[in-house]
């Protein structure tokens, strides 16, 4: 099964062509040239649009636009290629991708994204728990460093892969596959007007 | 056939229309309802609800025209100017459409195709002509000199139109969008009862920030018994207002241009006494004076279009 994974959610957009398992071609650039990826990788992979069977994408947490980029992208290429899909947590191919670590995404406003017992979250960085020594990646990692050591964490590089959402673990992580236009963001954010309406 | 993407603002749109100018499905999906409790339109809403109703629309127009993907030529879609996450959602399906199938791709300036609503059968018109294009967004003169060129005469300096509309309606305690239920209740009320002057400024452009602060003190003044009882004098006055400074503006550009043919487009152009108060203009089709794709797919028969792979990474813009 050939299968296209794509995360736009981080700085860093990830796309992969992966055939049953086995990784074809890996790019990484920017949510808004994401698209470019894609024609690359198959090139690479030496396959055209209508040899792929199914889609792998990232939901987020992440930046919003950044999200619904690739949820777009993705909805077209399931329109017009009539492929089924699975969306995939930001976190869970962060966490697939460094066993072990706290998978943390920059959330903006001094805030970020992490796995907390399991479950996407949203919080200060200050808040964020865990034993000294535990690795902690995601650009929401590297950009809270400091923070971060100072309670004892483990930050590998700032050129680390393992702080990039690569996107063949959206596809090793890819459940079910059902029709792309259901599968949902995870924005775990409410937009501010919502907020004061509430 | 060319298939025709919107989703600038607030309205979710796909269109299906043919290269000779005929309108095979036009499907809207407004999000006012949606909008209507913030009073009015709030970018991260719009652009969750575009992504939620991107698919749906373009397959529902395909549905309404009975045609598939094999049947569209190309694909046009607004690039800008508009919400720049909003515009991001339907760039991003429009490419992604058209990669799939090796279509070429045609990114649409959203203020071209309010104009090239004029374009569509059964009634085109053709340059050249002045153009009023008032929305919520935009108000603006065009000397329209070809389907891809023409000069901006004027635009407004502070609210455009459509917004001077829904800052009136909230004023008057009317729902959003403001611009019909102003129209509807401007019928029952003397347009006479209040002088709301119209600002005076240089060259053709616009201004509609006075007026609005004109009607706020206006309704200040009143208890809210007396703005029960003057709310459609108030309103006919407000409406009266705005639809003169637009008129006025088109009629010196006109006398300037040596009486061109004058056509008006745009969500303002529904508006019953702006359409009475220019009789011999060519008004853009009640159903595509707000936001659609059909007018985006008419542009995209006269756009620069991109053949694959030169659209791949198109971005979108903010304004022009
Ligand atoms: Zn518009």
């Amino acid at each position: 099964m050939l299968m296209l994974a794509f995360d736009t959610a981080t700085e860093v957009a990830t796309s992969a062509l992966v055939d049953d398992g086995e990784v074809l071609a890996e790019r990484s650039s920017r949510a808004r040239t994401l698209l470019e990826d894609v024609d690359a990788l198959l090139r690479q992979g030496g396959a055209n649009a209508r040899d792929l069977d199914a889609l792998a994408v990232g939901i987020g947490p992440g930046s919003f636009t950044g999200v619904r980029i690739g949820l777009a992208t993705a909805r077209g290429l399931a329109l017009a290629l009539e492929l089924p899909g699975a969306g995939v947590s930001t976190l869970a191919a962060l966490a697939a991708g460094a066993p072990g670590a706290i998978p943390v995404v920059d959330a903006r406003r001094r805030e970020v994204f992490a796995l907390i017992d399991g479950e996407p979250s949203v919080l200060a960085p200050a808040d964020l728990t865990f034993e000294p020594g535990t690795v902690c990646v995601g650009d929401g990692a590297r950009r809270y460093r400091g923070l971060f050591e100072a309670g004892g964490a483990v930050i590998p590089p700032d050129d680390d892969e393992r702080h990039l959402p690569r996107a063949r673990f959206h596809a090793a992580l890819a459940g079910a596959l059902g029709p792309v236009d259901e599968i949902e963001p995870l924005y775990l954010r409410v937009p501010d007007a919502v907020r004061s309406v509430q | 056939m060319i298939l025709g993407i919107e989703t600038s603002c607030d309205e979710t749109a796909a269109a299906l229309v043919t290269v000779d100018g005929h309108i095979r499905a036009n499907v809207v999906s407004s999000q006012a309802d949606l909008h209507a409790q913030y009073g009015g339109v709030v970018p991260e809403v719009a652009s969750r609800r575009h992504l939620e109703l991107v698919g749906p629309v373009v397959r529902e127009a395909l549905g309404e025209a009975g045609v598939t993907l094999d049947d569209v030529d190309k694909v046009a879609v607004t690039q800008g100017p508009g919400l720049v996450g909003a515009l991001l959602v339907g760039l991003a399906a429009a490419k992604a459409i058209a990669w799939s199938r090796r279509l070429p791709l045609a990114p649409v300036d959203h203020l071209r195709g309010h104009v090239a609503s004029l374009y569509l059968e059964p009634d085109p018109v053709e340059p050249p002509f002045l153009c009023l294009l008032a929305s919520g967004g935009h108000t603006l003169l065009l000397d329209v000199r070809g389907y891809e060129d023409e000069q901006v005469l004027g635009t407004t300096l502070d609210d455009a139109a459509g917004e001077a509309f829904d800052k009136g309606a909230r004023l008057l305690g009317l729902g959003y969008p403001g611009g019909r239920e102003v129209d509807r209740l401007a019928r029952d009320g003397d347009p006479a009862a209040y002088d709301f002057p119209v600002a005076q400024v240089p060259g053709l452009d616009f201004s509609f920030s006075g007026l609005k602060t004109s009607l706020l003190y206006a309704t200040r003044e009143l208890s809210a018994d007396e703005l029960d009882a003057r709310r459609a004098d108030l309103a006919a006055s407000y409406q009266r207002a705005i639809i003169r400074a637009l008129v006025g503006r088109v009629r010196e550009a006109a006398a300037q241009l040596g009486s061109p043919r004058i056509a008006v487009v745009g969500g303002v152009a529904s508006n019953s006494e702006l359409r009475a108060a220019l009789p011999d203009a060519a008004l853009a089709p009640l159903p595509l004076c707000t936001d659609n794709a059909a007018m985006i797919a008419s542009a995209g028969r006269f756009a620069a279009t991109l053949a694959y792979p030169g659209y791949l990474g198109l971005d979108a813009y903010a304004s022009r």
